[in-house]
């Protein structure tokens, strides 16, 4: 695949994740959904750090690093959410 | 420049569970703000910023190809979506003055403005750093030889995308 096609490919998948985050929104409110929510994010966030920023030809530890920024705060987030519930 | 966007991903991560733990605290007072909130401008923003981070991304695989001219335009696609942010933004920032929903009028809000506040004005250097980017490419200052500050420029944008694609369903849809 070309580097042009697969930017589009990756603009395409978070307009995608984009518009299911708003969708999971207006679903019936749940624990599990907000925990979707934060699932949709970090592959959002994956996408833009292996697809725009090309972190997926990056030395490792860069890329672990970029990578678990928005797993770590996701997770983080999670477990607040976990104590409304 | 990996550096400078770790420290800058780590003072976000930070606000952002601040915003997190507060709201963990008072789950009430998050749900009933974020009502006032249009979930529908906050998409468009992010479909936005998410548009002109692939355009930068465009613009730079034009200039490892020492096209810089065309690199030069995809820029200027880039500014233009960037743009849409920006009044969407100001616009819903207006709104909610006018509605007295400042920084004061709850803990909701304060720290909604100095979330999305910081990121914004985020937003406006990584178009200040597009602009400048795209009069260096008309000029033909970068090719496939000499593009490591071309390609620091648009990382910072990246990375502008990067954070709000957490923000978003933080502030605007998760409680």
């Amino acid at each position: 695949m070309s580097a042009s096609r697969w930017l589009f490919v990756c603009w395409a998948a978070l307009t995608a994740l984009s518009l299911c985050t708003v969708l999971l929104a207006q679903s019936a409110a749940a624990w599990w959904l907000s925990l979707a929510i934060l699932l949709v994010a970090v592959a959002k966030a994956w996408l833009i750090t292996n697809g725009f920023m090309e972190m997926r030809h990056a030395p490792r530890l860069w890329r672990r690093l970029m990578m678990s920024w928005a797993l770590v705060l996701a997770l983080l987030v999670g477990l607040t959410l976990l104590a409304i519930v | 420049m990996w550096f400078f966007i770790l420290a800058e991903l780590s003072v976000f991560a930070i606000l952002i569970l601040v915003f997190a733990v507060t709201q963990a605290i008072k789950p009430q007072m998050f749900g009933e703000s974020r009502l006032l909130l249009n979930t529908s401008t906050g998409l468009a923003m992010t479909l936005s910023l998410l548009t002109a981070g692939l355009f930068a991304a465009l613009a730079q695989e034009q200039v490892r190809h020492s096209r810089s001219r065309r690199g030069a335009i995809y820029l200027l696609a880039a500014l233009l979506a960037a743009s849409v942010y920006v009044v969407l933004k100001v616009t819903e920032y207006r709104h909610l003055l006018a509605s007295g929903l400042g920084l004061e009028h709850n803990t909701f809000f304060t720290l909604y403005w100095i979330l999305t506040g910081f990121h914004f004005l985020h937003v406006l250097l990584g178009m200040l750093i597009l602009g400048w980017l795209a009069e260096r490419c008309r000029r033909g200052r970068y090719d496939a030889s000499n593009r490591s500050g071309f390609e620091s420029g648009v990382l910072y944008w990246h990375m502008v995308d990067l954070i709000w694609v957490v923000l978003f369903p933080l502030v605007y849809v998760l409680g």
